[in-house]
């Protein structure tokens, strides 16, 4: 057990020694939210689109909280991946620590950094859009954490699956196009399931968005503070069946494909 | 008392058989050196035998584990310190080794105690916030060191512990490495510099193509070879066929090495009857000698024996 916090804190220390990065991005995320709710509250019809919401900016702030932990806690694999290829591993594998606390270890804490990242931004959609009861904060950072856990093993199981860094850029380029644009995070699932039937999306990228955690995320904290869609358990089940499969996926892949590379 | 013992380890990687069916003793509290050209498959055992990576055949015992059955228990024994420096790679010496130390078990004061400590015996107490991507080569593979140095462990794999180093630097290292075998902490020392395996090591064994060709102490190994006398002979222009013939002709000579064309090491008994008679034989066919020396042989003679190569050929062989 302590092995696993000596993981942790071997995984937060390397997240802070980006400390500038990091504030470069949350800017960017701040500024994101910014235009994107400016611009678009001025283009789209919030009556049409948003039905009872007031304005575009409303419906962003969790999507961006969620794009902000999604993107945080993908860093880890970046890093995991970087080891591999220079061979720190071999220290890791090393050390006096069985290989499942280092597995949980490194899942854990490229969770807990995403959950970290996201402080910032999950504040200030809460100070906009106003504060949820204790028991509705207790759920939002419970399926949060979820997600962030489940990002995390995504990360570290591609991470170890490919080793060359321009295919694992690549893939991961892709993950998050796939991930974010067929989402709930830039428009609302009514509107997605209303294009679908209109023919306009593909059926596929309907069903994709509806399962995706990353809308079930957004959408959890939406249903809490704007009450838009209405809260489901499907959401967190989506969250939990997400995040036990890409943890269990990626403690095995790691412990496994570390150990013969 | 064997405190490793290996059974026919071996690794392939594809076609290559980087270590094969390996059975080698190491005893409890020795420093044993594992000699080998590049290549040999000095740094694939210490590896496995570290849980790090996992053996394509046979097995070992470290301590009283298996390290296929019990890597866990395996590992709770045994430090290394690794040919290329595994630092964090965006870290500063200081956090490396504290945060090595915190892993390995040390209380906070005896951590901070033994960080300093060790940071000042290698000479990077100065060097301890400046970010590892800015250290010399040399600095980091002190900092590699200090790991196990401050780690203490019961069994030490060391791998090149001072390739890279400057002189005075390497002749604290060797004192270091001899102070934790005092200690009580077995070694096991991966290493091309035949001078610090023979200074260092208890025993060593000679490893080649993956085999393990001879285990013994240094001494042994040097007196086994050839005669017990070894007379180097430089001379102003090439060895001829008929000279080299010549020489290897005498009964007294056991064997004749070209280090180079212009430098020949003779193993030979009886020293003091057959050095006139060389001397005369080079003389007869035109060859000045510029020096004759004599000496006992060193681990090089018995590498270069073993192996078949010489030292040259073995580094040229690097992959
Ligand atoms: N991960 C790997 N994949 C493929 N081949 C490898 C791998 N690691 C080592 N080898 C090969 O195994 C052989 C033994 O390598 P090893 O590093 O054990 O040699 P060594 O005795 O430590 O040499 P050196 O003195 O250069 O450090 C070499 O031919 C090397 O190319
Ligand atoms: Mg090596």
């Amino acid at each position: 057990m302590k092995a696993v916090l000596h993981i942790i804190e071997y995984d937060f220390r390397n997240f802070f020694r980006y400390k500038w990065w990091l504030a470069g991005l949350i800017s960017m995320n701040l500024a994101d939210l910014l235009i994107m709710a400016v611009v678009y509250n001025k283009i789209v019809n919030p009556d049409l689109f948003l039905g009872q919401l007031k304005s575009y900016f409303n419906f962003f702030a969790p999507g961006v909280t969620v794009l902000g932990l999604f993107a945080s806690a993908f860093m880890i694999g970046r890093e995991v991946n970087m080891e591999v290829r220079r061979e720190i591993h071999h220290y890791m594998l090393s050390l006096p620590i069985t290989r499942l606390e280092l597995a949980v270890g490194r899942l854990l804490a490229g969770g807990l950094r995403g959950m970290m990242y996201m402080t910032p931004l999950l504040l200030i959609t809460f100070l906009f859009l106003g504060f949820p009861s204790p028991s509705q904060l207790l759920i939002i950072l419970g399926a949060l954490m979820l997600l962030a856990t489940g990002i995390s093993g995504l990360s570290i199981a591609a991470a170890v699956s490919i080793t060359s860094f321009e295919k694992f850029v690549t893939a991961r380029g892709l993950i998050y196009y796939v991930l974010f644009f067929c989402s709930s995070i830039f428009y609302p699932s009514s509107l997605i399931r209303t294009l679908g039937q209109d023919g306009l999306i593909p059926q596929p990228i309907v069903v994709l968005a509806e399962l995706n955690p990353l809308s079930s995320g957004a959408d959890l904290i939406r249903s809490f503070l704007i009450g838009t869609p209405i809260f489901t358990l499907e959401m967190i089940r989506n969250l939990a069946i997400f995040s036990m499969i890409f943890s269990t996926t990626s403690t095995l892949a790691y412990v496994k494909i570390i150990e013969r590379k | 008392m064997a405190v490793i013992r290996t059974i026919d380890l071996t690794k392939r990687f594809k076609d290559l058989v980087a270590v094969d069916h390996l059975n080698l003793d190491i005893e409890e509290g020795e420093i044993f050196g594992l000699l080998g050209p590049n290549g040999a498959g000095k740094t694939t055992t210490v590896l496995m035998l570290s849980t790090v990576i996992k053996p394509t055949g046979g097995t070992a015992v470290v301590g009283e584990y298996d390290i296929g059955k019990s890597p866990d228990d395996v590992r709770k024994l045994i430090g290394i310190c690794f040919q290329e420096p595994k630092l964090l790679w965006v870290s500063t010496p200081w956090d490396v080794l504290n945060w090595h130390a915190k892993v390995c078990g040390l209380s906070t004061q005896e951590r901070k105690k033994r960080v300093k400590q060790v940071l000042e015996d290698v000479n990077m107490w100065e060097h301890r916030r400046k970010n590892v991507h800015g250290l010399s080569g040399g600095m980091r593979k002190r900092v590699e060191i200090a790991k196990i140095l401050i780690q203490r462990p019961k069994i030490a794999f060391i791998d090149e512990p001072t390739a890279q180093i400057d002189v005075v630097g390497k002749h604290k290292i060797w004192n270091m490495i001899q102070e934790l075998r005092e200690e009580g902490t077995t070694i096991i020392l991966a290493t091309n510099e035949l001078h610090e395996a023979d200074i260092l090591s208890d025993r060593v064994g000679i490893m080649h193509k993956g085999k393990l060709l001879i285990c013994d102490t240094p001494k042994t190994l040097k007196d086994s070879i050839l005669g017990g006398d070894l007379v180097e002979i430089r001379l102003e222009k090439e060895a001829t066929q008929d000279a080299f013939d010549e020489l290897k002709s005498f009964h007294e000579v056991v064997d004749v090495v070209t280090v180079k064309p212009t430098n020949l090491k003779v193993h030979l008994n009886k020293v003091e009857e057959i050095v006139p008679k060389i001397m005369e034989l080079f003389m007869k066919r035109n060859l000045p000698v510029t020096s004759i020396s004599m000496s006992e042989p060193s681990l090089d003679d018995v590498f270069v024996h073993y192996t078949g190569l010489t030292i040259e050929e073995a580094q040229r062989k690097s992959p």
